[in-house]
């Protein structure tokens, strides 16, 4: 009778316990979440329109002008959001996007990648 | 003839040092299971990382027991001793009836001493520091109310205490199969070390093969418990979740869950401590090597020690099988009140919420996370929950640190 009862408490206090714990969790980090959102949002604001994210300015012309090779405007897109990413709120502009010419095979830069590798 | 005399002596000494000679059926009992275990390994790949070095342990400690033995102090006099072309200044004495004897010890077995990793509780958070760094904790922040699936996924640990307790297992071993339920490993171990540590084995074990059956156990459950359109259920993208804001994360939960539940710290902190690296970007190298070498050596010892704990004639015993149904109610009852959580806030905010996140609440990360995934993929192919299960998953594994830390509060 005496484990039934612990097992009735356990139930409870524990039910209760990870709940409150969890919920604490949820106010702090929904609360932080909207302090830093809003603070960088003012910032981004600061600095004007013209530090957005180039994404939409890049078009075909202006990188055929520096790179004749046809690259996909998917591929682009995914180039693009790949540099917003890396660089988020920070200002940045994409002024071209060239395909790399190495005189390296795959398999020699990936034999160079390993042995350069910090260990 | 002698020659035929000492060719028979060697091949009965042989045959009585072999397994043949001194297994017992429960062994070969065992050794089938491991067999079992490794085709779904490798054939089945389910959780191969973790389920092959636990099949691989049990087969080999059910062929050669040995290699869990303990060490063991022999008494031996000087005669003995030096019969034996032992050195006596080597060891240490003991008097007995005014007899001296010399303290032989004799080494325990390779596994022996790789299990103490886990007999004092030092693997899980070694673990729990790897799994930290490669977590992204990013759809947890993103949309935090997960946490509430995470924590609904627990309340089966404290119902299978229950059932545990009235089946007549004491209070610290109710707790310990009670854990289970949790669908965490490391965690599982860690609350059996301080609560009940002679049933690590069946536990473990336990806690490991469910984790890697979790594609068997959960679809059904989940199905069972939803309706076609709440399967179907698109949820929105999550917001993009900022550098600062990750780097933050570790750090506040931290300090939070070791202030209000300090028993769970040691889980919680090297998880943490683990994503602080990984987040930070400071310490690249330090978080591959939590995330590659340690967590890979830590796994190798933690899986073949596990596995090694399932000796035939220990634990084919009813009290085993006992603590491995009702781990297995514990993982359903999980699951169950996962999905039930997420029907609730499917409920509240009016079909937003897809229900099969919920299941993702009980940890084993990322398989239930995938799990979900698959399941929603079923009934509508467009449809790409991982992500969003990825929240409640990884609250899932905080959720179960915390009530591990529960458990051990009030039960040690």
């Amino acid at each position: 009778m005496e484990n039934i009862n612990l097992a009735l408490t356990l139930l409870i206090a524990g039910f209760v316990i990870v709940f409150l714990v969890l919920v604490v969790l949820i106010i702090v980090i929904t609360l932080y979440g909207k302090i830093i959102q809003s603070a960088q949002k003012a910032a981004s604001k600061k600095h004007g329109e013209t530090d957005k994210p180039a994404i939409r300015s890049v078009t075909r012309e202006e990188i055929e002008e520096y790179d004749s090779d046809e690259i996909p405007e998917e591929i682009i897109a995914v180039i693009a959001a790949a540099v917003d990413s890396l660089y988020g709120s920070k200002p940045h502009k994409i002024k071209n996007v060239k395909r790399s010419r190495s005189v390296r095979s795959s398999w020699g830069n990936a034999g160079i990648a390993e042995n350069t590798r910090p260990f | 003839m002698d020659i035929f005399d000492k060719l028979g002596e060697i091949i009965v000494n042989l045959y009585n040092s072999s397994g043949l000679a001194s297994l017992d059926w429960q062994n070969y009992v065992m050794i089938v299971i491991a067999f079992v275990l490794m085709f779904l390994a490798i054939k089945k790949q389910y959780e191969p990382l973790l389920l092959l070095p636990i099949a691989f342990g049990m087969m080999l400690v059910n062929i050669f027991p040995g290699i869990m033995g303990n060490p063991s102090t022999q008494l031996m006099t000087l005669e003995q001793l030096q019969a034996a072309n032992l050195d006596p200044s080597s060891y240490t004495t003991s008097m007995l009836d005014g007899i001296t004897y010399y303290n032989v010890t004799e080494n325990g077995g390779l596994f022996y001493y790789l299990y103490q990793g886990v007999h004092l509780g030092i693997f899980p958070p070694l673990i729990f520091l790897g799994i930290g760094a490669m977590t992204d904790f990013g759809p947890l922040i993103a949309n935090p109310k997960s946490f509430l699936l995470g924590a609904a996924a627990q309340i089966g640990i404290f119902i299978t205490f229950i059932g545990a307790t009235f089946l007549n297992f004491a209070p610290k071993e109710a707790g310990s199969i009670a854990i289970i339920g949790g669908a965490d490993g490391p965690t599982a171990i860690f609350v059996t070390s301080q609560l009940s540590p002679e049933l690590l084995g069946p536990i473990a074990v336990a806690a490991y093969s469910y984790m890697a059956l979790v594609p068997i156990i959960q679809p059904p459950i989940m199905k069972l418990l939803t309706t076609k359109k709440e399967r179907s259920i698109v949820m929105e993208q999550l917001r993009p979740v900022s550098k600062l804001e990750k780097i933050l994360f570790p750090i506040v939960v931290v300090v939070l869950v070791a202030i209000l539940l300090p028993d769970a710290a040691p889980l919680v902190g090297m998880l943490m401590l683990g994503n602080l690296f990984k987040e930070s970007g400071v310490v690249d190298r330090i978080a591959k090597t939590a995330q590659n070498e340690l967590m890979n050596i830590v796994t190798i010892f933690l899986g073949v020690t596990v596995g090694a704990t399932a000796k035939g004639t220990l634990f084919l015993t009813p009290k085993t099988l006992g603590i491995i149904a009702l781990g297995l109610i514990a993982f359903c009852f999980g699951t169950a009140c996962g999905v039930l959580f997420g029907k609730i806030m499917c409920w509240a905010t009016h079909g937003k919420v897809n229900p099969l996140i919920g299941s993702a609440g009980v940890s084993a990360v990322p398989m239930a996370a995938r799990i979900s995934q698959k399941v929603g993929q079923e009934e509508n192919p467009a449809n790409f929950l991982l992500m969003h299960a990825m929240g409640p998953n990884v609250a899932g594994v905080i959720g179960s640190a915390v009530a591990a830390g529960v458990l051990i509060s009030v039960l040690k």
